[in-house]
């Protein structure tokens, strides 16, 4: 193997991870914050791109799909956070409220899907991607598009960091995830953090769709793959930091493509679940994690 | 400045407290006694928002703060009430109001610096003039909170938490601050530490409700004191005579009985 | 003590006897293949999320691998019966066995973790096994699945001739079965260690459940019915596809489990069916279907998370009391000339701050005796005591509300030892009594010694068949022998056999005249019992044993020495101020309702205290009242 294949394996699996952190951020902002297991994140994933390639149909090129990926986000957010007080909100004093927010979820996905379905129809789509081309990075050439999904998504990620640990309202969300009740005794609307935790998630997710609406092609289902790809990302880092998941999403990615490369397409999956079964056995609760959980 | 009347309050179906009548003037510090499990804490969970009050009301500043009306009652066991009925007392219209509660024991954010927690706490002062005195005044009592600011507040002892608990409190310029058991669990010199800077706080001109277990560190800070026991305030003591053991024992047993 | 009757004698028994008729009987009358097959679907979502209930909902085990389970047994039968060649019916009984290893493999990750960890692991662990069957595809084959499995068949006959009749009743024996051991588990030890670790983790623990083992055999026992389903699944569409796997079919199980009530066995039974049936009308909608379900079920799960199973048990309750109500109305109607004649005179309807309740009262000017009945009984379980103490004393007894020919309460206001007391007290002050002598029995003691603490007139206390409590629930088991019985008195609902039960433990039943008092039991709102135990802990206890203590009032115990409920050693060590005759005194061989089973002693020792007191025995021997404390409450004063 030259070095050349090895950084173009290495810049691709670093592609992927970047996807995979995207789609796993989501998850692990709702669970740090709502202690709720989302279910519908796929089909956030799915409407998300679906909405993008709407929009995208008014207008081509770059300008086209930074406009339609913005409206996507944005929609979704406004999305996630209203359905905080129809799908989790209602059960906020049940003990049960795990188990409830699950059926909700998974109910909620039924629905975006089945409309998806309604709307667009079953036919396969793909968002026309943000540059077209091949750009060279340290000598090597990459589709132009690949980089500017991982230059976006590292560019999100940092966003949301910054957002969490350095504004008034992140560090308020986060004293939100981390005890409720002391940060409703300090004034703070818990109930509005909450939703927009459910809103951040919907939009990372949103963000996920779009690019992975521009790398391949797109059905009202496909949200059921990422769904399990973040969750794969969740166990394998752990949830108890939002971090955690994106140390995880980038090592994931990696093998992945390094799998690919040596075994082919056929044994990657076998290669990532076997890796997650060793993780479950040696440390259950994910590499980065510790058993508790915080924003 | 702050007046309970009549109310009752609980975990529904479970009431816990009944009729409790209270009032706290200007520049006036009120202490509250009593055994454990009585509902003292829930009490003043209720009375900061943090639980919907059954009945009566809480007025802060001549305001009404919960909502007029009895809470109605919840016919069916199952229906899940929260879904279209709204609180009826929300804990950010109290803080707004100045209504500032220091939790028992209160864990605050684990995963968070004291900086962080500080840097956030000033947003319950809602505009209220005065968060750079109360930061000074803070750090002035509490010197550790400098020492250890770097810290996160799940490393910290449980005496330092409580000076945290305290500190975001006073950021949050109280106009009535209320302390619930804020010496639980502490060793004697943090105690009096603690009692100590409680007592500067109410020589800053601060009101004060001051729950404890230990009546002599309520008696040398208080102008009133209540026994409460048992869901309801049951007698005023009074403060300049030292009640003993004998006589807090009749109170609260036997006194109690008309 | 936990009080578990065996099915045939609770209230269970009769819906489930006609259920099972109905869906004996049920193909016989709809001959539709169609229609059958719906059904055998309805059993084994029935089975499927019943099952996951055991993991679920009583195990609090938040146990994604429940499909997962279903699917080992469906391809467990397909490699079995199809590849392997061996017999359907032995596959169909070996293939749980591949579903509890796998519980069993699942278990060692589950094991150390909790919460939302566990739908991760376990999800992935379907997951996992997914990509095994699909990887694996010349066996498996792969994502088409495998088809043309082999059917059921006993002898010649295929299950699936004659409109599917065979696979109905198969599968309706399995439900019978699968409910029959579910129910069986729920109640034995193991059951109520996965109840325990699920409610109180660390308090199980350190009383000697071992966490580890009872989530193990958890884990196993919710995958024994999923395999045994998903082979007969297998056996009955002939299909074995990895859309078993789907969110899909994770969807409709956990919806029917949800929206049927969790922790309760019956409830995802018949969610099955109404989601079973409520999918098939909407069938030729295509995706508005799956939307008008899964709102329906978020519908449902918002304004009800209870469930279905709860909506039954409200509306039950709701009849219940209708129907208590009726009986109340009926016999005061029509019994008021058996009551009078029981009685020696008629009674009458009062109203107070609590409802109407029905009162007796001779109303002559004479000494006041004030008697308060117990737990789901009557006034007239006094009528000895009438007849004996009319000539000296004016007698006054009413029903509690919810008793007797009282009206019912309202279950929030009226059902507490508080309201009861000021029933008593309203009664008291409304017929101008002067300082009566109150005498309480069982319930009624409590009622009594509330009235008494409450400072309200009184001359004379007496009690029966009630243990003073300083703490509550703290000193029942101290108070009180531990028995089924006693399980009863904060119970709701009775089935027929526990009415009988209950009376027959607390009154004489065979003493002559106790038919009304035993008729009581019948009569009595259950949520007047069930509400007057959930307040129990709201009640002043410290102000009663602060009474009792201070001794100002006479104050007698007078005890059947065969109580079944009262612990006599408690009750004689107990600290009185002022006790007569110093002790609790007893009644040889009566039970909790001494006033009925030896009404002459009992008479004479009650006449006797109401006489001695009148005399002054009390002045002369109470001295000044110091408190003294058994138990000092956790409570701090510094000396320093």
């Amino acid at each position: 193997m030259t070095f050349e294949t090895f950084q173009f394996i290495l810049a691709s699996g670093l592609i992927l991870g970047g996807l995979y952190a995207l789609m796993a951020i989501g998850l692990s902002v709702v669970w740090t914050t709502l202690d709720v297991f989302n279910f519908a994140h796929g089909a956030f994933v799915a409407l998300g791109a679906y909405i993008a390639w709407q929009v995208a149909q008014y207008g081509e090129g770059l300008w086209g799909f930074v406009f339609a990926a913005g409206v996507s986000v944005g929609l979704m957010f406004v999305l996630g956070f209203i359905l905080h007080f129809c799908l989790i909100k209602p059960f906020e004093k049940r003990p049960n409220i795990v188990l409830l927010a699950v059926i909700t979820t998974l109910a909620a996905s039924v629905v975006i899907e089945s409309l998806i379905q309604l709307v667009w129809g079953p036919r396969e789509k793909q968002i026309s991607p943000a540059v077209s081309g091949r750009i060279e990075v340290f000598g090597t050439g990459f589709v132009a598009n690949d980089v500017v999904a991982l230059a976006v998504a590292l560019a999100a990620l940092a966003a949301l960091a910054l957002f969490l640990r350095r504004t008034g309202t992140g560090r308020a969300m986060r004293a939100a995830a981390q005890n409720r009740e002391a940060a409703e005794a300090m004034g703070f609307n818990v109930t509005v953090l909450y939703a927009t935790a459910l809103g951040i998630a919907a939009a990372a997710a949103a963000l996920a769709g779009v690019f992975i609406g521009s790398l391949r092609f797109i059905n009202p289902s496909f949200g059921a793959d990422p769904l399990m790809k973040s969750l794969i990302v969740v166990i394998f880092g752990g949830v108890a930091k939002f971090t955690s998941p994106i140390y995880a999403a980038f090592i994931l990615g990696v093998v992945e493509a390094f799998s690919i490369y040596f075994l082919g397409l056929y044994w990657s999956p076998a290669v990532l679940f076997g890796l997650m079964v060793v993780v479950l056995l040696v440390k259950p609760e994910g590499l980065f994690g510790h058993r508790r959980k915080t924003l | 400045m702050l007046q309970v009347t009549g109310l009752s309050g609980g975990y529904p179906p479970v009431s816990v407290f009944r009729d409790v009548d209270l009032t706290v003037g200007e520049d006036e510090a009120v202490g509250l006694f009593g055994p454990n499990g009585h509902g003292k804490s829930t009490l003043l969970s209720t009375v900061a928002g943090l639980l919907d009050p059954w009945r009566g009301e809480i007025r802060f500043d001549g305001r009404r703060l919960n909502a007029p009306g009895d809470m109605p009652a919840r016919l069916s066991r199952h229906v899940n009430y929260d879904l279209f009925r709204p609180r009826r007392m929300r804990a950010r219209h109290a803080v707004r109001a100045g209504l500032i509660y220091v939790m028992q024991g209160n864990r605050l954010f684990p995963e968070m610096t004291v900086d962080e927690v500080l840097g956030i706490a000033p947003k319950a002062a809602m505009g209220r003039a005065g968060v750079g005195e109360m930061y000074d005044l803070a750090h002035d009592l509490f010197p550790v909170l400098r020492r250890r600011r770097r810290s996160k507040i799940r490393y910290l002892s449980g005496g330092e938490r409580q000076m945290v608990s305290i500190a975001v409190a006073l950021l949050a310029v109280p106009r009535l601050l209320i302390l619930d058991e804020p010496t639980l669990g502490l060793a004697p010199r943090l105690r009096l530490e603690l009692a100590e800077a409680v007592g500067r706080i109410r020589e800053a001109g601060t009101p004060l409700v001051l729950v404890d277990q230990n009546i002599e560190f309520l008696t040398g800070l208080v102008d009133r004191l209540h026994l409460f026991v048992n869901g309801t305030i049951a007698a005023e003591i009074d403060r300049t005579e030292r009640p003993s053991h004998e006589s807090i024992m009749t109170l609260m047993f036997g006194g109690a009985a008309r | 003590m936990k009080y578990a009757p065996p099915f045939h004698h609770s209230s269970a028994l009769l819906p489930v006897l006609a259920a099972g008729a109905v869906l004996t009987v049920l193909p016989l009358i709809f001959t539709d293949a169609y229609i059958r097959h719906i059904c055998i679907l309805a059993f084994i979502y029935a089975i499927l999320a019943s099952s996951w209930d055991l993991s679920l909902g009583y195990g609090g085990i938040f146990n994604f691998a429940h499909m997962a389970f279903f699917a080992i047994g469906l391809y467990a039968y397909g490699i079995g019966a199809k590849i392997v060649g061996l017999n359907p019916w032995l596959t169909v009984l070996l293939a749980p066995v591949a579903a509890i290893a796998f519980a069993a493999l699942l278990a060692v990750p589950v094991l150390r973790l909790e919460g939302v960890y566990v739908i991760l692991v376990t999800i992935a662990a379907s997951q996992l096994l997914l990509k095994l069957i699909v990887s694996q595809s010349e066996v498996t084959g792969g994502t088409s699945g495998m088809v043309l499995l082999p059917r059921l068949t006993i002898g010649d006959y295929r299950l699936t001739d004659d409109g599917r009749i065979g696979y109905y009743y198969a599968a309706l024996a399995m439900l019978g079965l699968s409910t029959l051991f579910l129910y069986k588990l729920e109640r034995s030890p193991l059951g109520r260690a996965i109840k325990a670790l699920r409610d109180n983790k660390y308090y199980a623990i350190a009383r000697g459940v071992s966490e580890g083992r009872t989530r193990l055999y958890t884990l196993c026992a919710s995958a024994l019915l999923p395999g045994l389903a998903g082979a007969f699944y297998g056996s009955y569409v002939r299909v074995a596809s990895i859309e078993v796997f789907g969110l899909a079919f994770l969807t409709l199980v956990l919806s029917i489990l949800l929206v049927g009530g969790v922790s309760t066995i019956w409830g995802p039974i018949l969610a099955a069916f109404l989601i079973a049936v409520f999918s098939e009308v909407l069938a030729d909608f295509g995706s508005w279907r799956d939307i008008a379900v899964a709102l329906a079920i978020v519908g449902v799960i918002l304004l009800y998370p209870g469930g279905l199973f709860a909506g039954l048990q409200e509306l039950r309750d709701f009849l219940d009391s209708r129907k208590t109500a009726a009986t109340a109305a009926w016999g005061r109607r029509f019994q008021a000339g058996a009551r009078a004649a029981l009685m020696g005179a008629p009674g009458r309807s009062i109203a107070t701050g609590h409802g109407e309740v029905a009162l007796f009262d001779t109303g002559e000017e004479k000494p006041a005796l004030l008697l308060i009945h117990g737990n789901s009984s009557c006034k007239e379980a006094f009528h000895r005591q009438v007849a004996a103490f009319r000539d000296r004393y004016r007698i006054v007894a009413f029903d509690l509300p919810g008793h007797g020919v009282s009206r019912n309460g309202n279950p929030r206001t009226d059902y507490s030892l508080d309201a009861y007391a000021r029933i008593a007290a309203e009664i008291v002050g409304i017929l101008e009594l002067d300082r009566p002598a109150v005498f309480g029995w069982s319930l009624g003691g409590y009622v009594a010694l509330e009235y008494a603490a409450g400072g309200h007139p009184l001359g004379t206390l007496a009690i029966c068949g009630t243990s003073p409590l300083s703490l509550y629930p703290d000193d029942m088991p101290a108070g009180y022998i531990a028995s089924p019985h006693m399980e009863l008195a904060s119970k709701r609902f009775f089935s027929w056999r526990e009415k009988r039960d209950y009376a027959e433990a607390t009154l004489a039943t065979r003493a002559p005249g106790s038919g009304l008092a035993r008729r009581a039991v019948w009569r009595t709102d259950g949520r007047a019992r069930e509400q007057l135990f959930s307040r129990m802990k709201t009640v002043d206890w410290q102000r009663q044993v602060a009474f009792l203590r201070r001794g100002t009032a006479p104050f007698a115990m007078i005890n059947g020495s065969e109580d079944p409920f009262i612990d006599h050693a408690y009750c004689a060590a107990f600290e009185y101020g002022a006790i007569w005759r110093g002790a609790p005194q007893s009644i040889d061989g009566a039970g909790h309702a001494p006033f009925l089973a030896a009404p002459e002693t009992f008479n004479r020792l009650l006449g006797e205290f109401l006489e001695e007191c009148a005399s002054g025995w009390h002045a002369e021997k109470s001295g000044p009242a110091v408190p003294r404390f058994a138990r000092t409450p956790e409570f701090r004063t510094t000396e320093e």
